[in-house]
């Protein structure tokens, strides 16, 4: 995930299949040409409150699995305001764990 | 491939914190199967061990090696297997292939953990390192996929939270009457609702514990027992590319090479050992492997059809929920636990009547892969 931005997945330049989870080759066509695309807005599926977190993550961490077309990520929510269902969208600066170099993205609603 | 069957099992006790060192518990394991069993330890020609964490935890690196010493068995051929929480079962089956394959003629398998050497934090924190890079980036653990799915599945099928306090509370149940087992406690459905949130809506109740033990098995061509099959699937490593999260492809595919393997459906096994990492596990994996239309599993833990005296006894041994979940001897524990049901040596409180054919799947991390065993009478 060298360079690739948390709101990034990866796009084919072949056949411009998308994912967001590394993978050595398109997991389509195969071909190693791909760069990144930006992530618009996505479908919360699922969406859970974890209390007991990894002593360098924020407790309570606030987590949703989120359908952006094709591609499905688990992220961290900006609040818990959010229900599945929800259009969510990234946004914001944050530490997703202490200690981090830089800040990141977290997920929030879009209120239409 | 040659017959196999299971000649012989036996385990430690499994607690939270061993008195014995490491390689103590897997002698102790491997010396009661062997006893089981009608071999001796000089007719033993492999040893497969099954450990996840030492490298992690700094428990020493060459285990098997260092087992085979411990055993005074030097000259054995010795191999080390490891996949995550599926180690032990995995490396039943590397025993199993030996034997099968007539490479090895008795295999020796070892499963052995001891989670308690390190800090709660620190083992937890060994663990989440399973992940994908950018699920650990968002501070993802394996209950936090738990929880997802135990929220989706709850939300979908309009099924109450007591559903998973049942699984809990019948594990429990079991566990008591398993003098093996870690937690010997009951529990009723309202304490497991009421204990801590964990990752909503899954509680301390709904999560395995962290444990130290051991058990082994010896695998040849004859014995009280057979391998109906002997089967593994692999599934993604990044939880979210699941196109629908209630689905454990790993777990799916792995039966269903289990089924065609030993000839059988779903409805002409016994009872089953099931991966309760987390209660909503139980549920997923009974329907992905058949015995649960989707969307059902919830209701026959209800209605107490998986109990040991149901219709389908899952986890008489009590499950990782209650026996506990030392990585490495997990899987291994659930195949000693169907082989003493099918030999009817189980405690007359979890001893399923009339168990001929008796099923186990251990799941590596959350469905990365999928281990499943069948065993016959
Ligand atoms: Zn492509």
């Amino acid at each position: 995930m060298t360079g690739v931005r948390v709101d990034e997945a990866f796009r084919c330049e072949q056949c411009g299949a998308t994912w967001y989870y590394d993978k050595h080759h398109c997991p389509v066509c195969a071909s190693h040409e791909y760069g990144t695309t930006e992530l618009d807005r996505g479908e919360v599926l699922s969406r859970t409150t974890v209390e007991m977190t990894p002593p360098d993550v924020r407790s309570p961490n606030d987590l949703a699995l989120v359908r952006f077309g094709d591609v499905q990520l688990i992220a961290q929510l900006a609040d818990d305001g959010v229900s599945t269902g929800d259009t969510v969208e990234f946004a914001g600066e944050y530490r997703l764990r202490e200690g981090d170099d830089k800040t990141r993205p977290r997920l929030r609603k879009v209120t239409q | 491939m040659t017959d196999v069957a299971i000649s012989g099992v036996g385990m430690t006790d499994f607690e939270s914190e061993s008195d014995r060192r490491l390689l103590e518990l897997a002698a102790v394991a491997a010396e009661r199967a062997l006893a089981d069993s009608h071999h001796d330890s000089d007719e033993v020609t492999s040893i497969h061990v099954g450990n996840a964490l030492t490298e992690a935890l700094g428990t020493g690196t060459g285990i098997g090696n260092a087992l085979v010493s411990e055993l005074g068995m030097e000259g054995v051929a010795v191999d080390r297997v490891e996949n995550t929480s599926a180690t032990g079962a995995s490396a039943c089956h590397r025993g199993i292939q030996a034997v099968g394959s007539d490479q090895s003629e008795v295999a020796l398998v070892v499963g052995v953990e001891k989670m308690s050497v390190a800090e709660t934090q620190e083992v937890t924190d060994a663990i989440s390192q399973l992940v994908h890079d950018r699920e650990y980036a968002q501070g993802l653990t394996l209950p936090s996929f738990a929880g997802l799915a135990a929220g989706a599945y709850l939300d979908r099928y309009d099924a109450p939270r007591e559903a998973l306090g049942a699984v809990a509370a019948k594990n429990h149940r079991n566990g008591l009457a398993n003098e093996f087992a870690q937690f010997q406690k009951e529990i009723t459905v309202e304490e497991a609702l009421s204990s801590p949130v964990v990752a909503d809506p899954l509680r301390l109740y709904d999560c395995c514990p962290m444990t130290d033990g051991a058990a082994a098995a010896v695998v040849s061509e004859d014995g009280p027992v057979d391998v109906a099959a002997a089967t593994s699937a692999t599934g993604t490593h990044a939880v979210a590319e699941r196109r629908d999260p209630l689905e454990i492809d790993s777990v799916r595919t792995a039966g269903e090479r289990a089924f065609e393997a030993a000839g059988l459906t779903p409805k002409e096994i016994d009872f089953a050992c099931i991966h309760d990492a987390f209660t909503i596990l139980e549920l997923l994996e009974l329907e992905e492997l058949g015995f649960y239309d989707a969307g059902t599993a919830w209701e026959a833990a209800l209605d107490g059809e998986t109990a040991v005296d149901g219709e389908f006894p899952v986890n008489p041994g009590g499950g990782l929920k209650a026996r506990g979940h030392p990585l490495g001897a997990t899987g291994l524990s659930q195949i000693v636990e169907v082989v003493w049901q099918l030999r009817g040596e189980a405690s007359a409180d979890r001893q399923v009547p009339e168990a001929d054919t008796g099923l186990a799947i251990n799941v590596a991390g959350f469905g990365n892969n999928s281990v499943c065993t069948v065993i016959r009478a």
